[in-house]
């Protein structure tokens, strides 16, 4: 059997230190007879040395209003939650001699609704050009046509 | 002092059914309240504040970066609150609260990540030592001031879960119960490191005192 006296002798020391310094926490010291002389006077001048430090009211104050941002943002959000800016690629107008699927010839992606925006408009402009092209009956509408074809050039 | 948190227990089925006191955790009352609504966690965050700054100041010596680790210890609680389980021990004491451990685990992570990204600078520990306001009383203050530098160079030079533990110990004032729980040890191996910690603060002391001499 191997006794090792010095661990052994280590734990039931640091038990018994334990003890004071459990005491000596508590504001009420126990009898030191017990204990090393040198690791008393380290606990004390730990226990009375060993300075705590407060955080700046400015930063407690911060905080606590970022805690209470974060208290009401629902689970999983970020921070600050910025809406995504959408890029839209706008469609080139085509030139003569631009190769095909070339920067002049790309095309917007179109999804739901745009599609239905898009057909109203088409007909929209259609029925306009209709009406331009229509010949006119009345002496007044061919007047005003005249005028407004003149400043166009 | 807060009176522990008391409450009736029956014993199991088959067991004579006698009740019993059992130990709730202190911050019980606080952490249900945080729980039904998240913006009350500003009580739990006010009793706490100063000591996860203490810590992470002892640990990485910079006021600047434990207000970082501090900040994030905190906003790292909220979100993880619905998470936590009180486990508190008759054996723990009557001031013991598992809350307090819980966060202490999530600073000592959040101060492990920054320490691995930021070396600790050795002469940091002093200057802030060397920092601490001066009162009215001069004389008395350079005595403490120059007990704080002792205390502070003694331990800054412990090494690791050994400098974890007294800090716990004597600025947290922690049960060893807690500190184990805090350092995820045992009891005894908690013990064993604030023993060989105190060792070292006298050798380091008596070094001085000799250097003086």
């Amino acid at each position: 059997m191997t006794f090792r006296p010095s661990a052994r002798d280590g734990e039931i020391e640091a038990f018994v230190v334990d003890r004071y310094l459990e005491s000596l926490l508590a504001r009420e010291p126990r009898d030191t007879a017990d204990i090393p002389v040198d690791l008393r006077q380290s606990a004390d001048a730990l226990a009375a040395g060993l300075p705590r430090y407060h955080p700046s009211f400015r930063f407690v104050e911060a905080l606590s209003a970022r805690l209470a941002a974060a208290a009401v943002r629902p689970a999983g959000a970020a921070p600050r939650d910025p809406m995504p800016a959408a890029i839209v690629e706008l469609p080139r107008p085509g030139r003569p001699g631009d190769a095909p699927g070339g920067l002049g010839q790309v095309r917007p992606v179109v999804i739901g609704g745009v599609l239905t925006s898009a057909a109203i408009s088409l007909a929209g402009a259609a029925y306009v050009a209709w009406r331009l092209n229509r010949p006119a009956s009345d002496p007044m509408i061919r007047a005003v046509r005249a005028v407004a074809r003149a400043r166009l050039i | 002092m807060a009176r522990p948190a008391l409450r009736k227990s029956t014993r199991p089925e088959g067991a004579a059914a006698t009740p019993r006191l059992a130990h709730l955790d202190l911050d019980r009352s606080l952490v249900d309240a945080a729980r039904a609504d998240p913006a009350r966690f500003d009580a739990l965050y006010r009793k706490y504040v100063a000591q996860v700054y203490n810590f992470a100041v002892y640990e990485l010596g910079d006021h600047h970066e434990a207000e970082d680790a501090t900040e994030r210890t905190f906003l790292s609680a909220l979100a993880a609150l619905p998470r936590f389980e009180e486990r508190a021990r008759v054996e723990d004491g009557r001031d013991a609260s598992t809350f307090r451990v819980w966060l202490f685990r999530i600073a000592r992570n959040v101060v492990a990540e920054r320490r691995r990204r930021w070396r600790r600078r050795p002469e940091a520990p002093l200057d802030l030592a060397l920092a601490t306001p001066d009162p009215l009383d001069v004389e008395r203050a350079v005595v403490e001031r120059e007990a704080a530098t002792t205390a502070w160079r003694a331990v800054d030079r412990l090494t690791g879960d050994r400098r974890r533990a007294v800090i716990l110990r004597f600025v947290h004032e922690m049960s060893t119960a807690e500190i184990a729980a805090v350092l995820e040890r045992s009891e005894g191996a908690v013990r064993v490191l604030i023993h060989r910690g105190l060792r070292s603060v006298a050798k380091e002391l008596r070094g001085r005192g000799e250097g003086r001499a």
